[in-house]
């Protein structure tokens, strides 16, 4: 026999009523999110008892099953538990008579029809506003606008870092072996093979670096979804690693590569060669 | 002495010195806005709490203030329990609500906040006066733009609409005595405070005798945490939150932020290590020669240990200086990007200026340029003279 246990909870503004068929008595049916489930022990099978307010008598409901956050940007930082019941339900546990929060309205799939929908609505009706489904997306998702901007922002600051040590470090690796190129050039080597050469190896070294960012975004993007998919409680994606980035990256650190590369040879052939050679 | 020949050093290879500083301004830049963007949220947001000089905000039971419509009914019995209790200072009641205000043919609406004037918390006067009759408001300066309306006006503002008779219920006439600027909320957000009572009777038997937050200040030497526990464990409706909860709170949501500070901190002493440690043991390699002649003519082990390192520290230091200026001029820009996050009080700041937090930050890179130092110069002082010499002559 299936346990059952008891549990007030309390039905915050947050609670949302659904339409759809009627529980069978003796008890109506509810779904609660898998964070509530979690906290609160209840399981599908168990009855709870709801109210609207804190120490009010309320009704005894079955727990009939715990529901998952959607992949919704806008739900990430709420912390709310869900509890989702039928609307007549709702509304008579908390005395809201005829009354709803907000319509889902269907369109027919042709184009321009949710403007037109939403417009002719608005023009009919008052007390309340259509909003199209993109206008709500739009504005939800602001804060995550505004994540994104920063996110760019500190990548451009990551860039002229990466620029500034990719510059320092060929610079460093051409003085190294300027005794090297010295001989080279003694030996007859012209300067623009010499200036290729510096070319080639910087390109390379950004190619490989870039390889290997691409592995560690890969890496680290897996561990920052493991890491706030488990915090938030969410199915969302916070870092993909796409293509598209891994193509831009790497155009990127190869342009910063040859120009790197070209700077650092240039300051090196323009030197004589018994200069290089130390004479 | 040891300081001339390190920047003697430094000097003879100007570009890749002044590479690498610039590399290691960036990186201190980066580890200074972490830092203050770390610290700085959280700061801020206890200095909005602060400023309003209360200790505990009861809410509606699982609610945070403002966070939902919520309201908790019997709102002067439960004013009268609270500021009961031996160890609470003061209560101030606030009821949120909206604002209709007719301009030409449309309708600009706002935010209402019915609060008791003495011993309000939620905004300070920019212009004009204080509340001191039910018939007067105090807007916010883009409530009065958005509005059309100066200090000294009369207008008719309305609390709510009643969809099946198609008009505005609880109507009155308010004259605005003052311009506000409220604390909590965000800068474009319209918004108008008007008495308790006022609010109240606009919204009709729906607010009557209702309340969103209550504000408490808990007497000196009490405790806010125990206060709180005690008044939730008196008044089982409502949520008792302190500042160090509201903290909590404000950690948890903005956690994301803390994360990507410390990682990115951590990335950016990296940087800078990386980038001393090469240059400096580029540097030693190729003075090789130069370093066994030291040797060989006596000079001591910790001297060349010591002129190495000294290199280091210099390189980290000037970068680190650098980089002050450079990341306060960085955080302005990324504190412009993300004061655009919706619903953020105008004046909060993500990255905040704390000399002690931001000195220790690039003390630590400077450490860092130190540590740096220790392989290169180690290498360097355990040369063996004489094979290093014949090698040098050989090469």
């Amino acid at each position: 026999m299936m346990a059952r246990r008891r549990w007030a909870l309390l039905v915050t503004a947050l609670a949302l009523g659904s339409g759809g068929a009627q529980a069978q008595a003796p008890w109506r049916s509810i779904t609660i999110d898998e964070r509530l489930a979690a906290r609160t022990s209840l399981a599908v099978g168990d009855t709870a008892v709801l109210a609207a307010a804190a120490g009010a008598p309320g009704d005894t409901v079955l727990i009939a099953g715990i529901t998952r956050r959607t992949a919704d940007p806008s739900e990430i930082a709420r912390s709310e538990y869900r509890v989702r019941l039928h609307l007549d339900h709702l509304q008579a546990l908390t005395g809201a008579g005829d009354r709803v929060g907000r319509f889902a309205v269907q369109t027919r799939d042709v184009p321009g029809a949710v403007d037109s929908a939403a417009a002719r609505i608005n023009a009919l009706a008052f007390g309340f506003r259509a909003y199209p489904a993109a206008e709500v997306a739009v504005e939800t998702s602001a804060t995550f606008r505004v994540v994104n901007r920063f996110h760019r922002a500190i990548g451009v600051i990551t860039i002229v870092a990466s620029a500034i040590f990719l510059l320092c470090i060929t610079l460093l690796k051409v003085d190294e072996r300027r005794r090297d190129v010295g001989a080279l050039r003694l030996l007859g080597v012209s300067r623009t093979t010499i200036v290729r050469a510096v070319v080639l190896e910087a390109s390379l070294i950004a190619v490989i670096g870039s390889a290997m960012g691409a592995a560690l975004g890969y890496g680290a993007g897996w561990i920052v979804n493991w890491h706030y998919q488990g915090v938030y409680s969410t199915p969302l994606k916070f870092a993909i690693v796409t293509p598209g980035i891994v193509l831009f990256a790497t155009a990127l650190s190869l342009g910063l590569g040859v120009i790197a590369g070209l700077l650092a040879a240039q300051r090196l052939v323009r030197r004589a060669p018994l200069d290089l050679v130390g004479r | 002495m040891l300081m001339r020949l390190a920047i003697a050093t430094l000097w003879r290879r100007r570009a890749r010195t002044a590479l690498t500083t610039a590399g290691v301004a960036v990186a201190a830049a980066m580890l200074l806005d972490m830092v203050m963007l770390g610290s700085g949220m959280r700061e801020s947001f206890r200095g909005f709490l602060e400023q309003q000089d209360y200790h505990l905000r009861m809410t509606p039971r699982g609610t945070m203030p403002f966070d939902s419509e919520a309201t908790i009914g019997g709102a002067t019995a439960l004013l009268a329990r609270v500021a009961s209790d031996p160890d609470v200072a003061g209560v101030a009641p606030v009821l949120g609500g909206k604002l209709f205000v007719p301009r030409g043919d449309s309708v600009v609406s706002g935010f209402a906040l019915g609060i008791a004037p003495g011993i309000q918390a939620d905004y300070v006067i920019a212009e004009g006066r204080e509340i001191a009759a039910p018939n007067e408001t105090v807007w916010n300066g883009a409530l009065l733009e958005a509005a059309g309306r100066r200090v000294g006006d009369t207008v008719r503002v309305s609390a709510g609409y009643d969809p099946q008779l198609r008009r505005f219920t609880g109507a009155r006439e308010l004259v605005i005595v003052g311009r506000g600027r409220f604390v909590m909320l965000s800068g474009g957000e319209l918004a108008g405070a008007l008495m308790l009572e006022t609010l109240q009777a606009m919204g009709g038997a729906d607010r009557g005798d209702r309340i969103s937050v209550a504000l408490v200040r808990v007497r000196d030497g009490a405790s806010a945490d125990s206060v709180a526990a005690r008044l939730e464990r008196s008044e089982p409706q409502m949520s008792a939150i302190s500042t160090e909860a509201a903290l909590r709170f404000v950690d948890e949501r903005l956690g994301y932020f803390r994360q990507l500070a410390f990682i990115l901190a951590s990335v950016s002493l990296a940087v800078g290590f990386l980038l001393v440690t090469t240059l400096v043991t580029v540097s030693v390699n190729e003075r090789i020669g130069e370093i066994a002649v030291l040797r060989a003519i006596g000079v001591a082990r910790w001297r060349i240990v010591a002129q190495v390192m000294v290199e280091g520290v210099a390189l980290s230091t000037v970068g680190a200086v650098m980089g002050l200026g450079l990341g306060l001029v960085t955080a302005k820009w990324l504190n412009g990007i993300l004061a655009s996050f919706p619903g953020l009080p105008a004046a909060f700041d993500f990255f905040l200026f704390e000399p002690a937090a931001a000195y220790k930050a690039l003390g630590l890179l400077v450490l860092c340029g130190i540590l740096a130092g220790v392989w290169p110069a180690w290498r360097a002082s355990t040369l063996p003279i004489a094979k290093t010499l014949r090698e040098e002559a050989v090469a």
